[in-house]
């Protein structure tokens, strides 16, 4: 029943040949929004090749995009959820410098630091609660309670962090986000694990089933007897909590937090989630994968930008006309077009 | 588990006013609560900070604040216009007032006279809008993303042309703004006269019912026959000049103004629009409400500075506010839903 309901663009496994149902699922992910997507990354990458010249694929260089690129995954891999179930959290860039201002200057206060983790994680499932709350609770716009909760979590960071932040080395923390295995950045692994377990949650798993289901239409949901509360609920947890991670990883990449860490951080990815598939505005599509190289696209641009020396302005400006074209390239595909 | 099955069912309680299912209208009475609540609370704050700091009660508060009401109202204007109209929300004004701030500037520093400098400003705006109105109705697209790209794209290419504008220190406009009229600064009376004519057009001409027709019910405005693409297009070129009014009247009270000088507005615009009861889902809300919702929003950094606070604080509050009156309306709207 709720497979059918969730992704239009694709062919309900329930009626595939099973036979050739692997294979053929596989190529029509890559027809949807993770084809055009999956382009644009190759167009992206000739054009680095030509442009800056094999030293673009070199590994030094993907090793840079790569750590670049793993925090933002990991929150906004979180955050997709919460798209998915159809609110959209806008609070996510505040969080992760919440979180990362905490973490750090109770650290800097002489705290333990396994528990100012726990302390800091705790911190982002009570702002997604209370966000929570007021949304499915009291049925209050998403977009306009988490804009309220995005101004008062950078109001908290400036009250906190008035001059300088302390700088904090922690051990463990450092190993995560500096170290490699097999020369690849120990963070990538770990951002690239995250979307990947998303991914099977969100395709192959019952709970997926629910929050796509939730998120494309929540009264067919709730007739079907998903608790469409309990599934936003904690889709906007997950989202708190995957910022607060965010920020304690920040920490550990930057020895420190300043009071505008994050500030933005929510446009770059919910542009890089919506290039990927995702939708602000509606829920019940997207895939993490397509969020992943919707990401690389992203970073893919910046470091062209780095490299040749160019203004890290136009990067904002690229990332507008591609978002653009993105939603667009979806609404010519029968996604929701507004009037 | 029954309370979480009401709530789903409940048309209140979707996200956003997609497609057909609208909020039942409560034009009226529920304005009238609207503005007693505010002004209640409003008292409150300045009752509390006076009890506090005597000195509250001063013309420089009241200059300070007034001062701020002046451009996030005529803002405020704008984005109520797009609200009402059903247009969701204009996450781009900041980049249209900076920008309209910008070309008035230019004129001025080109040697153009006053007044041509300030039809430049406001038709600046109204180009700024007609952008965003042409992609939205051409496209197809939800007004929320175009803005969201459109504001931070102009702002990039912004920041790659202009790194900062200055008003020529002698000019007409720059002495308007530092001047005052009956006490108040000479500012805050456009700002008076926007709310006026404005909420005077949207409840009695042609045009005004036209937009709150559009903003309640697209399709039975459409089958009324109205041009839902035409009024689109128009109420976001409208909303643009009413931007780029306030981006002439920030260029006469700013010395020296960045590109990014816009993003402070962005909170206090919406939250006022939000707090004022002018409910995203469009069709409904009352200007004078917006007044006093700015006036409300104005008045809590002057407190926050009063009660020695830091600034920062201003933020706190003004976010838990805005969490808070959306909660209620919210809460509301659910209410009369059942």
């Amino acid at each position: 029943m709720t497979t059918t309901s969730t992704a239009p663009a694709r062919p309900a496994p329930l009626f595939d040949d099973p036979q050739q149902s692997t294979a053929r699922r596989i190529l029509g992910t890559f027809k949807g929004p993770v084809g055009s997507i999956s382009a644009a990354l190759v167009v992206t990458l000739l054009i680095g090749l030509i442009w800056v010249g094999p030293a673009y694929l070199s590994p030094s260089n993907v090793q840079i995009v790569g750590v670049s690129v793993a925090i933002p995954l990991i929150v906004g891999v979180m955050a997709s959820f919460a798209l998915l179930a159809g609110v959209v959290d806008l609070s996510i860039g505040s969080m992760v410098g919440f979180g990362a201002v905490i973490f750090n200057q109770l650290v800097a206060a002489g705290l333990d630091p396994w528990l100012v983790a726990l302390i800091t994680v705790v911190v982002g499932a009570v702002v997604g609660l209370t966000n929570a709350l007021v949304i499915v609770k009291f049925g209050a716009e998403p977009l306009a309670v988490t804009l309220g909760m995005l101004t008062l979590l950078r109001g908290l960071c400036q009250v906190i962090v008035v001059s300088a932040p302390p700088s904090t080395l922690i051990d463990p923390l450092y190993t995560v986000t500096q170290g490699a295995i097999l020369g690849f950045p120990t963070l990538l692994l770990i951002g690239i694990g995250v979307t990947l377990i998303a991914a099977g949650i969100v395709s192959k798993t019952r709970v997926g089933r629910k929050v796509q289901a939730v998120g494309g239409d929540d009264r067919a949901a709730a007739r079907a007897g998903i608790s469409v509360t309990k599934v936003r609920v904690i889709a906007l947890m997950v989202s708190g909590i995957g910022a607060a991670i965010g920020g304690i990883l920040y920490v550990g990449q930057l020895g420190s937090a300043s009071n505008v860490l994050g500030t933005g951080l929510e446009f770059q990815i919910y542009a890089a989630l919506m290039i990927g598939g995702y939708s602000i505005t509606r829920g019940g599509v997207g895939n993490p994968l397509g969020g992943l190289l919707g990401l690389l696209v992203v970073a893919g641009i910046t470091n062209i930008l780095n490299v040749q020396f160019f203004d890290p302005d136009y990067l904002d400006l690229i990332v507008a006309i591609i978002l653009l074209a993105a939603v667009l390239v979806d609404r010519i595909r029968g996604g929701d077009s507004f009037e | 588990m029954t309370t979480s099955l009401i709530t789903a069912a409940d048309p209140a309680a979707a996200p956003e006013g997609r497609g057909g299912r609208r909020r039942p209208d409560r034009r009226g009475p529920a304005g009238y609560r609207d503005a007693l609540s505010i002004a209640a609370v409003w008292l409150v704050l300045i009752v509390a900070t006076t009890v506090v700091r005597p000195d509250f009660l001063s013309s420089q508060t009241l200059l300070a604040v007034t001062f701020t009401m002046s451009i996030s109202g005529i803002l405020a204007v704008a984005q109520a216009i797009i609200v009402i109209s059903g247009g969701l929300l204009d996450l781009s004004l900041p980049v249209a007032l900076v920008f309209s701030a910008w070309a008035t500037v230019t004129a001025l520093n080109n040697g153009l006279p006053t007044p041509v400098a300030i039809v430049i400003g406001i038709l600046a705006g109204a180009a700024w809008g007609a952008l965003n109105g042409l992609i939205v109705v051409f496209g197809k697209l939800n007004p929320i993303i175009v803005t969201l790209a459109t504001g931070f794209g102009g702002l990039a290419v912004m920041l790659i042309f202009f790194t900062s504008a200055q008003i020529p220190s002698a000019s007409d406009l720059r002495l308007y703004g530092l001047g005052r009229f009956l006490g108040l600064p000479n500012i805050f009376w456009p700002m008076v006269i926007v709310i006026i004519v404005a909420g005077l057009a949207l409840h009695f001409t042609r045009w005004g019912r036209h937009v709150v027709a559009v903003g309640g019910n697209a399709q039975a405005a459409k089958a009324r026959g109205i041009n839902l693409r035409r009024m689109r297009l128009a109420t976001f070129i409208g909303a643009g000049a009413v931007a780029g009014l306030a981006g002439v009247m920030f260029s006469a009270v700013t010395p020296s103004f960045t590109a990014a000088a816009g993003a402070g507005f962005q909170l206090i615009v919406i939250g006022a629009v939000i707090l004022a009861g002018i409910s995203l889902s469009g069709g409904k809300g009352n200007l004078l409400v917006l007044l006093l919702s700015i006036g409300f929003l104005a008045t809590i950094p002057a407190s926050i500075a009063f009660f020695g606070l830091p600034p920062a604080w201003a933020l706190v509050f003004q976010g838990a506010l805005l969490i808070i009156a959306v909660g209620i309306d919210g809460y509301r709207l659910k209410r009369t839903a059942r």
